[in-house]
């Protein structure tokens, strides 16, 4: 089934408010006319009921008929029937009054042949038990049919209204809906091609602007993301063309001409280390697709981070005795985590650190624990970072010295981006400081409940 | 000793068949799932090197088979696949390792020798020795011409293990993974300054060196004519 559109359902809804409101205050209108007639009615009778019975004072006096005639001739539409205490019918003004009328005291409201009567019975004598009845009879057929054109009234102004109230409801809605339809234009035209365009704020109403917001912000980290892929998708391409090209001419060169054993072993191994070069960078790519298409998923250990430190400071001890650079490990902590994501990631930290520290600099891994969370921190000290090239540091293929070398000792670049998605898979933060000689990597792990 | 690789990429398989054959083993190559179930269920095999992905049947459901079988045959599972589901769910079949491609060869030749070992008991040794070098297991001591040679505990670890393995080429991340227990892919050259200082103590003395490298595969503890 097809959903009615919004401005359809406005539209809907708008006219049966109208119509609902509308017919209230119609049948509230006729029922307070009805009323009022009935009062108006109910004071006429009572005034003629007054005139009746001072005409009828003495029923047998001669001039009681004539004094009722010209009482009731004062008014047209009233007749006036006189039925004793035994139920016989004494007296009728007109000969068409209906025949079964209520017989209580009272006012009542009676329809006979086409003909509406408002009705009063009342006895004669109001002091005698045994009074004979009177009852007068109004001709109210056209109030009646003023209430009746006044109720198809109602009715038409109900449909109308309603009819109205849909119609410019629905051009209202529209025309109130039009900034949600600028925002599904533009969200239409969102294309990978097309990721700058933005929607105006400003001149938008204050419940949409809030979502106009969101959708920049989406809009924005879209192409923020995009960008990022595209530039990886670039390097990807730039980091293989190198070691490929280098393959094909290699290779190319080396066939050429019949040459001694020794110069194809040459070639071979040449060529080995460029492919073991690529092996591992597309080893690497493919762990942060994973960790992007969130697949990197940790298994929980609990883990003594002081032990994980000082094993991977013994792994590291050999490289740091070359240069004479102190390792050091400070503080303990217990975590829920990954034991080789954990691993893998602050071994890219240290093998980093060892990188930039100078002969003799140090090298120092941190632990804090804090009630909520547990940093780990890992800083060495020498030539710092320049502020603008540290948000850059995590970025894949980025690397601080650009001029890449030859040979499979280089590193790809990805190392950092790698310790970031670990560190990202475990709920964690990561970021760089670098100040007073010291450049200082923090991790930063929510604690397990 | 043989071994059965079921691999549907024929290269792949044929470059396997020729490496394992040239380093000293029996080996035999099926290119489809039915067959390679058919002749690993014949129990004639050391090891089986099953690649996951087979056309019949794939490598998972060789390797339910012949453990419903009651085969204990060692599994080396070969996959392009990384996830670690997969990884998972083959050594809950039961398999006794993975390794993904692409993978260097020296790794897995490593890997076949570590498997093909786990079943014999090793004697239990007092020293190991090769040439004029001496390690004794015992006093945790090593000797080279006589001569005592201090180590740190992971140089004699290092040690021990390309004199357990001595003749093998093992690589770098093979060496971090025993002694380190550093199981990662990992660009560092921790190892390259591990071997080099424990050269300076174990060779640079002595005209006849033992550690060599293996460009581009690793490092292999051996003598070798001068």
């Amino acid at each position: 089934m097809r959903r009615l559109s919004l401005s359809s359902r406005l539209a809907l809804l708008f006219a049966a408010c109208t119509a609902v409101v509308s017919l209230f205050a119609g049948v509230l209108f006729s029922r307070a006319s009805e009323a009022h007639f009935v009062e108006l009615d109910q004071q006429l009778l009572d005034g003629k009921l007054i005139g009746v019975r001072r005409a009828l004072q003495d029923l047998h006096s001669s001039t009681s008929e004539t004094r009722l005639a010209d009482e009731l001739s004062r008014q047209a539409d009233l007749s006036l029937r006189i039925t004793g205490s035994d139920g016989q019918r004494r007296y009728e003004s007109s000969t068409q009054l209906p025949q079964a009328l209520p017989r209580q005291p009272g006012l009542f409201t009676v329809s006979h042949e086409g003909t509406a009567y408002r009705v009063l019975n009342a006895p004669l004598y109001p002091d005698q038990a045994n009074s004979p009845q009177l009852t007068l009879l109004l001709d109210i057929t056209h109030h009646q049919h003023f209430l009746q054109r006044m109720q198809r009234l109602i009715w038409l102004t109900v449909g109308l209204s309603a009819l109205a109230t849909a119609l410019l409801g629905a051009w209202a809605a529209r025309s109130g809906l039009r900034p949600l339809r600028r925002m599904s234009t533009i969200a239409s035209g969102v294309s990978a091609q097309s990721l700058s365009s933005r929607l105006p704020e400003e001149n938008m109403p204050p419940e949409l602007a809030e979502m106009a917001h969101s959708f920049n912000a989406m809009l924005g980290r879209l192409d923020d993301s995009f960008q990022r892929l595209s530039a990886f998708s670039a390097d990807i391409a730039h980091e293989l063309r190198t070691p490929l090209s280098n393959l094909l001419t290699h290779t190319q060169v080396t066939l050429t001409r019949p040459r001694p054993i020794e110069d194809y072993r040459e070639a071979l191994h040449s060529n080995l280390e460029e492919l073991q070069w690529m092996a591992q960078l597309v080893n690497d790519m493919l762990y942060l697709a994973k960790a992007d298409h969130g697949l990197l998923v940790p298994t929980r250990q609990s883990l003594e981070l002081a032990e994980e430190a000082d094993l991977l400071l013994e792994f590291f001890a050999p490289l740091a005795e070359d240069t004479r650079v102190t390792l050091g490990r400070e503080g303990h902590g217990r975590i829920e985590g990954d034991r080789s994501m954990l691993r893998r990631a602050l071994s890219n930290l240290l093998d980093n650190a060892l990188r930039f520290t100078p002969v003799d600099g140090q090298v120092r891994l941190r632990i804090a624990e804090q009630p909520k969370q547990l940093s780990i921190i890992v800083e060495n000290s020498g030539e710092g970072i320049s502020a603008q090239l540290l948000p850059r540091l995590f970025d894949r293929f980025y690397r601080a010295d650009p001029a890449r070398h030859e040979g499979s000792s280089e590193h790809a670049g990805l190392g950092l981006a790698i310790t970031q998605s670990i560190v990202r898979a475990h709920g964690g933060q990561i970021r760089c400081e670098s100040e007073n000689g010291w450049t200082r990597f923090v991790i930063e792990l929510p604690k397990g409940e | 000793m043989k071994l059965l690789i079921v691999e549907d990429q024929h290269k792949t398989g044929l470059y396997l068949r020729q490496g394992l054959t040239e380093a000293g083993f029996n080996t035999e190559l099926v290119a489809d799932g039915s067959t390679g179930q058919q002749l690993a269920l014949s129990g004639d095999y050391a090891l089986l090197i099953l690649d996951v992905m087979l056309p019949g049947r794939d490598g998972w459901q060789i390797l339910q088979a012949v453990r419903s079988a009651g085969l204990d045959t060692p599994v080396l599972f070969l996959t392009a696949r990384d996830a670690v589901d997969d990884r998972v769910h083959g050594l809950e079949l039961g398999a006794d390792d993975y390794l993904v491609k692409p993978f260097a060869f020296s790794e897995l030749l490593a890997r076949v020798r570590s498997l093909l070992r786990r079943g014999s008991v090793a004697p239990q040794e007092t020293s190991l020795h090769l040439a004029d070098l001496r390690l004794d297991l015992i006093r945790r001591r090593v000797e080279r011409s006589g001569q005592r040679i201090d180590l740190t505990a992971k140089e004699f670890a290092l040690l021990e293990m390309l004199l357990r393995r001595q003749g093998e080429v093992l690589p770098k991340s093979l060496i971090a993974s025993q002694v380190w227990d550093m199981n990662f892919d990992s660009d560092t050259n921790v190892i390259e300054v591990a071997i080099r200082r424990l050269r300076l103590k174990i060779d640079d003395e002595f005209p006849n060196k033992l550690i060599h490298t293996v460009r581009g595969m690793g490092y292999v503890l051996e003598e070798r004519p001068t």
